[in-house]
């Protein structure tokens, strides 16, 4: 088993360091939660399955000592930004990375089962089977996986001390951000009254924020702060823009593509959108991603003298 | 909070094209001002007396004025208000006339403009916080950068002064173009001859340390602290040997080196000295016409140096000095004769610029004085002078008058009228400039005493006929076309910004024109100071001037050396950034982007680490400000607060 | 100022003070007429201006946001319109993607010595944004709650 292995591997690590980050189950079968864990007999409570969905390495920056941490091929990206924005000592770090080629949105699973209750969760080939009131249901996990695990090109972590189980390759087809494409399409009109709807219906919980890998300021945002003032808490769709535009902008050649924002967002709002879009024109404009080389400098804290894809604009 | 606001007529400046009483109108109903009023010229001593009792009477604690721009008078009313006990950052300035009433035709559209500048302005005031200078010491040593005559002047005066001088000339002399010069309009004295003891005075002031055939590498620092780097390019002979005897120059077998002195008009040899007077008076080598280098083989200098001071295996060196200030004095160039085709664009041998016609007429140049015209050294009989050549033509992106040419050429006119009698000489012009004290007099003595015939017109071609020059050109004043057979043509060629004069700006810090010339900080009240403090202009670097120009251009620039350098210390701009350690997360994204490495790291005693700005380092630009996420890390007076409470005062209306 | 709505757009230039700002000075002191709808932020350097406060501005009323700064080259702090270069044409780019036409936002160098070119610049983007219209209707900035 799997799981055998992981708890393995914590055990080794625990030693070692002040505090071990893993999953354990949450308040039903369908939720995973984050488990801090220091001693080794709460190493049996870990759990791990394609519902270990949030990205722990969020907390690593805040935290004091060394830490251990398990982390997906996805979440591997926050450490190397980490790295490369010199906001972790790696040394203190010991990263147990595991596996993966799918993980499974919970609200995407609540959805196809019409939001009733859950008793039970087991996992089948590539299928999930929630047991409901009414019987069992298997859905295919492809159909309830988040949209970034279908172009995953990092099964296996980027950066890992120990690697639970073998390291595997993406069988998934590279991300040529379509859906980005495809709104772009749309003419501004509609564009605007789309982000205008979206925008409307966010309650500026900060959930997308703090569930942020990379926003680091957390409790000093500036969408909170009167020092300086950037928003107003009036609760007007111009403001709640503002809030999600600082989030964008701050992100900007920092963004892991980890849609942290995206999956705790009670509103449904694709914040992860506007990144997406960001992390597309850098892309092009500086070969720039972010999360994958620990020596590169994000492209909006450096500059060329000469930049060669930068053309001088006619009004 | 009560903000007072001055409303500027500026005469007829601003209240001609804006309703000045409707503008106060609608300042008196912004929140927080307490006060509004309009008067003819604020900044007059009557207005500024004005603005102080205004403060005391209505208790103001912000003022703005609205008038010219910030630029032009921030630092007198700072002034005025600090007068009266209020911090000077309490003040905001609204542009009302260059950004208003001189370039809008529609007085109500002029007014709301200025009403506008004005809120934006109080706005910004309100939220203004008091900012103190701290003091600095200065490092009273200067930095002139260029050894013509007006970098000599500059360094003397420095010296003169008391001041420690670091004078950096690029190529192996001092004396620039002056020292090229056989005479100078319009009292036809030897240029060398009065020139000759300033290069000797810098030589020998025990002040002035100069660097010849150097360059500056690299300039960091501020006002009072600058670090320069000096590199000294390879010479190739050891200076501190050579005693300038020439015998390396004589018994040298390559012979066809371009003499970069006489702007080619005769080889050189790849061992060189400049010319005789040169200081200091020391050989090198131009490596790219040595056989040593070529080929790898020769060393007949080292050979015949009769104290072993060739060293073919020297290197660039690198030094560092530390000064307060700089003066830049880089001087000028010259356009190409390529670059004007239809004069034959250089393939004529006799058809050549003034500054080469300037080393034939010298004594010390490579026809030892004699007029011979370059391709078969016989003495001209006919010479045609071309004016303009280049100059003031928009379609080689020249659009600017090269200033001096119409003189220097009535100058050579004369000179060649005296060393050849029989002699004719023309001169096409388009206007004669001849503006400075005894100028006029000059050209008219040229034309009426040593009958040098002027036509107004341009030069439409020159081409070879036989031994002869054709110049084809029409007189204007005449409406007729005119062809002259000429044994020799001179062309006053268009003064340029020296061809690495942007890069030195560049490490300067300082702003350049398109045309590549320097820019003062005000082109008519601080013609010698540049933007960035600390940093001076003498000479043509700033635009094409002649010697007397550039000559008071290095005493005055060496004057606002002196008179900074008067202080033991400085005050420091407190514009600059200043980190709120509450909420500083320690990301360290400002330490990155910092130009100026400006920002550190600092350790509190709970374990944090957050950014700490050395304040004597920080230039103000603001950029950690806008790379911080949290906004920790604040410009003074132009913090997120000052700035957004601008846009809003804008937009949220 | 509502009275002169339909005259003039809000446009908002955020410039720095030792080129543009002085460019326009120099617009200024030669007497280029320009249109008056230009209202101009002074920042010490084109590095200053995040481009937040162009979403800011956008996103609040103004019709037109210019942002200029001295050419490449030549900051007077040395590196400030490199940064402002990559984030300003970073935030060109994201700007059509929110419905906003990226033509309401232009940034662009001017000198302090380009009188003539200040007053072209003015003139162009002016007539740019009048072309394209008030970028808020009134009644949108009502309240939600």
């Amino acid at each position: 088993m799997f799981i055998e292995k992981l708890k393995e591997a914590v055990r080794k690590i625990l030693p070692e360091v002040d505090v071990v980050i893993g999953y354990r189950q949450g308040f039903d079968p369908l939720h995973a939660t984050p488990y801090f864990l220091d001693k080794p007999e709460q190493v049996d409570q870990l759990i791990w399955n394609p519902l270990c969905v949030q990205n722990l390495c969020s907390y690593i920056p805040f935290l004091k000592g060394k830490v251990g941490v398990i982390v997906k091929g996805c979440d591997s990206r926050a450490i190397v930004q980490y790295m490369q924005e010199k906001l972790i000592t790696r040394e203190n770090i010991k990263v147990i990375g595991v596996p993966c080629l799918r993980v499974i949105s919970v609200k995407k699973v609540m959805a196809a089962i019409n939001q009733q209750t859950v008793q039970e969760v087991t996992f089948e080939g590539d299928n999930i089977i929630v047991k409901i009131p009414e019987g069992p249901k298997t859905i295919p996990s492809a159909d309830v996986a988040p949209r970034k695990c279908a172009t995953c090109q990092l099964a296996t972590p980027l950066q890992y001390d120990v690697l639970a189980g073998e390291a595997i390759q993406s069988n998934k087809p590279q991300d040529t951000f379509e859906e980005t494409k495809e709104f772009e399409k749309l003419s501004l009109e509609e564009r605007r009254a789309y982000w205008e709807k979206e925008f409307d219906r966010c309650i500026r919980c900060y959930a997308c924020r703090n569930a942020c890998p990379m926003c680091i300021c957390q409790d000093k945002c500036i969408a909170e702060s009167r020092d300086p003032h950037w928003t107003s808490q009036r609760a007007n769709v111009t403001e709640k823009a503002m809030f999600h535009m600082i989030h964008g902008l701050h992100l900007a050649g920092r963004c892991i593509s980890c849609e942290e924002c995206e999956r705790v967002c009670p509103m449904d709002i694709p914040v992860a959108k506007i990144k997406k879009k960001i992390s597309m024109d850098l892309k092009e404009l500086f070969g720039y991603e972010a999360g994958m080389n620990p020596d590169d400098t994000p492209p909006m804290y450096t500059f060329k003298v000469e930049e060669a894809t930068i053309e001088e604009h006619e009004i | 909070m009560r903000v007072g606001v001055f409303i500027c007529h500026c005469g007829n400046n601003i209240a001609g094209t804006v309703e000045v009483a409707k503008v106060a109108e609608a300042a008196r109903m912004m929140p927080g001002v307490a006060f509004a009023t309009t008067y003819m010229y604020t900044c007059s001593e009557p207005g500024q007396e004005e603005i102080k009792e205004a403060i005391k009477r209505e208790k103001l604690d912000r003022v703005v004025v609205a008038a010219c721009s910030p630029r032009m008078h921030e630092v007198t009313f700072r002034r005025t208000v600090e007068k009266t006990g209020l911090n000077r950052y309490f003040f905001e300035m609204a542009n009302i006339r260059e950004h208003c009433s001189w370039i809008g035709e529609d007085k109500e559209l002029n007014t709301n403009k200025a009403i506008e500048a004005i809120k934006l302005a109080v706005e910004k005031a309100k939220q203004n916080k008091p900012l103190f200078p701290a003091k600095f010491k200065i490092n009273k040593r200067v930095l002139v950068i260029g050894g013509g005559v007006a970098g000599m002047q500059a360094a003397l005066d420095c010296a003169d002064g008391g001041l420690d001088v670091v004078l950096v000339e690029k190529s192996p002399s001092v004396g620039g173009m002056m020292a090229r010069l056989d005479k100078t309009f319009p009292t036809v004295d030897c240029s060398i001859c009065i020139l000759g003891p300033k290069m000797v005075d810098v030589s020998q002031h025990e002040k002035i340390n100069l660097y010849a055939y150097s360059e500056i590498e690299e300039i960091k620092g501020y006002v009072g602290n600058y670090q320069i780097k000096i590199r000294k390019k390879a010479t190739y002979v050891d200076w501190s040997k050579c005693t300038g005897c020439g015998a390396c120059i004589e018994k040298c077998p390559s012979r066809n080196a371009f003499d970069y002195f006489n702007f080619g008009v005769a080889p050189a040899r790849a061992i060189n000295i400049p010319f005789p007077q040169a200081i200091p008076k020391k050989a090198k080598i131009d490596a790219q016409f040595c056989r040593q280098f070529i080929k790898g083989k020769c060393g007949v200098c080292a050979k015949f140096c009769p104290v072993g001071a060739i060293n073919y295996e020297m290197k660039d060196e690198i030094v560092t000095e530390d000064v307060g200030a700089i003066i830049v004095a880089s001087g000028y160039g010259l356009i190409d004769l390529d670059k004007l085709p239809e004069y034959g664009g250089g393939r004529y041998p006799d058809v050549i610029s003034g500054i080469q016609y300037e080393r034939i007429l010298n004594a010390s140049g490579p026809t030892s004085g004699h007029i011979e015209r370059p391709s078969d050294h016989a003495e001209p009989k006919t010479i045609v002078f071309v004016s303009c050549a280049g100059s003031r033509d928009k379609s080689i992106g020249i659009p600017y008058c090269s200033n001096f040419c119409c003189m220097y050429i009535a100058k050579q006119a004369i000179l060649t009228k005296d060393h050849i009698p029989d002699s004719r000489s023309y001169v096409f012009y388009m206007d004669i400039r001849s503006p400075g004290k005894g100028y006029d007099e000059f050209t008219r003595r040229a034309q009426e005493e040593y009958g040098v015939q002027y036509i107004r017109g341009r030069v439409s071609r020159i081409y070879p006929k036989g031994k002869k020059m054709i110049v084809k050109g029409a007189d204007t004043l005449l409406g007729t076309q005119v062809e002259i057979e000429a044994d020799l043509v001179v062309l006053a060629t268009a003064v340029t910004a020296t061809t690495d004069a942007r890069t030195l700006a560049e490490k300067l810090h300082i702003s350049y024109d398109p045309h590549g010339f320097y820019v003062e900080s005000h082109p008519k009240l601080r013609p010698v100071e540049t933007n960035t403090s600390g940093v001076f202009l003498a000479g043509a670097c700033q635009g094409p001037k002649d010697i007397p120009a550039s000559v008071g251009q290095g005493s005055a620039a060496a004057a606002k050396v002196l008179s900074i350098f008067s202080k033991d210390t400085l005050e420091s701009d407190p514009q600059i950034a200043r980190v709120n350690t509450n909420i500083c997360v320690g990301c360290r994204k400002c330490i990155g982007t910092c130009p100026f490495g400006a920002i550190e790291e600092q350790q509190l005693r709970d374990g944090r680490i957050i950014a700490n700005v050395i304040e004597t380092v920080c230039a103000g630009c603001g950029i950690c400000n806008s790379t911080c996420p949290c906004g920790a890390i604040q410009l003074q007076h132009f913090t997120d607060n000052q700035l957004l409470a601008e846009v809003n005062a804008l937009c949220l209306t | 100022m509502s009275y002169l709505a339909g005259k003039e757009l809000r446009i908002v230039g955020f410039l720095c003070n030792w080129c543009s700002y002085g460019g326009a000075d120099t617009a200024g002191v030669g007497r280029f007429k320009q249109p008056t709808d230009l209202r101009i932020i002074r920042v010490p350097c084109s590095g200053r201006v995040n481009p937040l406060f162009v979403v800011k501005a956008l996103l609040n009323g103004a019709d037109g946001v210019l942002v200029s700064g001295c050419h490449p080259r030549d900051c007077h702090y040395s590196d400030g319109n490199f940064y402002a270069r990559r984030r300003l044409e970073m935030l060109k780019r994201l700007l059509p993607f929110l419905g906003i036409d990226e033509r309401r936002f232009h940034y662009t160098w001017v000198s302090a010595s380009e009188g003539a070119r200040w007053k072209n610049v003015v003139t162009d983007f002016t007539k740019a944004i009048h072309e394209l219209g008030p970028f808020h209707q009134k009644e949108e900035k009502t309240e939600c709650s």
